[in-house]
């Protein structure tokens, strides 16, 4: 029974601690500087 | 030119005005299986080279066939096409789908015609700016892919189904399979995007990437949705798409070796996902049916076309590329 138990509660956090990982992932961080720049003329030849 | 457009949805009605747009195009055939839409799409057109394709036009006619239907029978109509001697161009971004018309190669070597798999916003301009992007390194070693945004509702449900199937990403040499939508991780795209969280989901950008890459160490593709996990989606129920789609984007990220060190590329685009998927097809069904296919076969946009004269009539027609520059987080 007290296996059991163990076994339950190793099985509860180690759903929770995936459970978050999916949900956090990585990343997040809006770039520090800089930005996004069409394109065109040499760029494109 | 003679060109035969399959799917009058988001996609194809754009596609099928895009293509009579050009007047080396003498006829476009549209074949939806829905009456009302082929109708209403060809009263939109109102062009007298614009017409219902007859039942067995894949047996003769038409020089280039674009598949724009949703993903199921890409692989039957290609063959057909490639029997009746056309060139055909497939905008399917489904995994098995993509491998199968890939799977085409020989077949469509003896045909002496090309099979362009994959001629869309994701993949198709995608794979495009990642060659763009590789222009500028000595040695790639990382290509990331990620895309957010729908054409319509059935891109919508083929991304669902692909959120919830197994991804398939290149890693050191070998094909990793993880379950799709895991792994979030927030990408930035050009504004007013911004940024979205995007998960794994079954892509095949890495399947028409790595045989342009052979030394690429990792290649990975994301989808972006606005939930925060797409599992929610099941619960929430499926979402109202407007026929059109939202604005979306795409993002490649490069890493490689450059001639003055190691540096990171990062080149976007942001436009509704029916406009830029249906210039990426129609510029490569014109391609193909000028003649400036690279070689016959099976294989990606960027792996049998030109890429700098596909960005550059892309960007003549409104579809601009965009590099981020700054600090990459």
């Amino acid at each position: 029974m007290k296996l059991l138990r163990r076994a339950v509660i190793a099985i509860g956090i180690a759903g929770f601690g995936a459970a978050v990982l999916r949900l956090r992932g990585v990343g997040g961080t809006p770039p520090a500087d800089g930005g996004w720049r069409e394109l065109s003329g040499p760029e494109l030849s | 030119m003679r060109l035969t457009v399959v799917g009058a949805g988001a996609v194809g009605a754009r596609l099928a005005r895009s293509l009579l747009s050009d007047p080396a195009v003498t006829a476009v055939a549209v074949d939806e299986i829905d009456d009302r839409r082929r109708a209403e799409v060809l009263e939109a057109l109102a062009d007298e080279r614009a017409s219902v394709a007859a039942e067995d036009h894949e047996a003769h006619g038409a020089d280039v066939v674009v598949l724009a239907q949703p993903a199921g029978d890409h692989v039957e109509r290609a063959q057909a096409a490639l029997a009746g001697g056309a060139h055909v161009v497939s905008l399917s971004d489904d995994v098995a789908e993509v491998r199968a018309l890939l799977a085409l190669h020989q077949a469509a070597r003896v045909a002496q015609r090309t099979v362009l798999v994959g001629a869309g916003f994701s993949p198709g301009l995608t794979c495009l700016l990642a060659v763009h992007a590789a222009r500028h390194l000595e040695r790639v070693d990382e290509i990331h892919v990620a895309r957010v945004g729908v054409a319509g509702p059935a891109c919508d449900r083929q991304q669902q189904r692909a959120l919830h199937a197994l991804s398939i990403d290149w890693r050191d040499g070998l094909w990793l399979e993880r379950p799709g939508g895991a792994g979030r991780e927030q990408c930035w795209f050009p504004d007013p995007i911004g940024g979205v969280d995007c998960f794994r989901a079954a892509r095949p950008e890495a399947m028409l990437l790595v045989p342009l890459f052979p030394d690429v160490q990792r290649v990975t593709a994301r989808l972006g949705t606005n939930l925060r996990n797409p599992l929610l989606a099941r619960l929430v129920g499926r979402r109202r798409v407007p026929a059109d789609g939202p604005p979306g984007a795409v993002r490649v990220e490069v890493r490689g070796q450059g001639p003055d060190g190691y540096e990171t590329i990062v080149l976007g685009c942001m436009d509704r996902a029916s406009v830029a998927a249906s210039a990426v097809a129609a510029t490569a069904a014109l391609s193909l049916g000028e003649g400036a296919g690279l070689r016959h076969g099976a294989g990606g946009v960027a792996e049998l076309l030109e890429v700098l004269p596909v960005l550059q009539r892309l960007a003549e027609g409104g579809v601009r590329a965009a590099r981020f520059e700054g600090s990459v987080p």
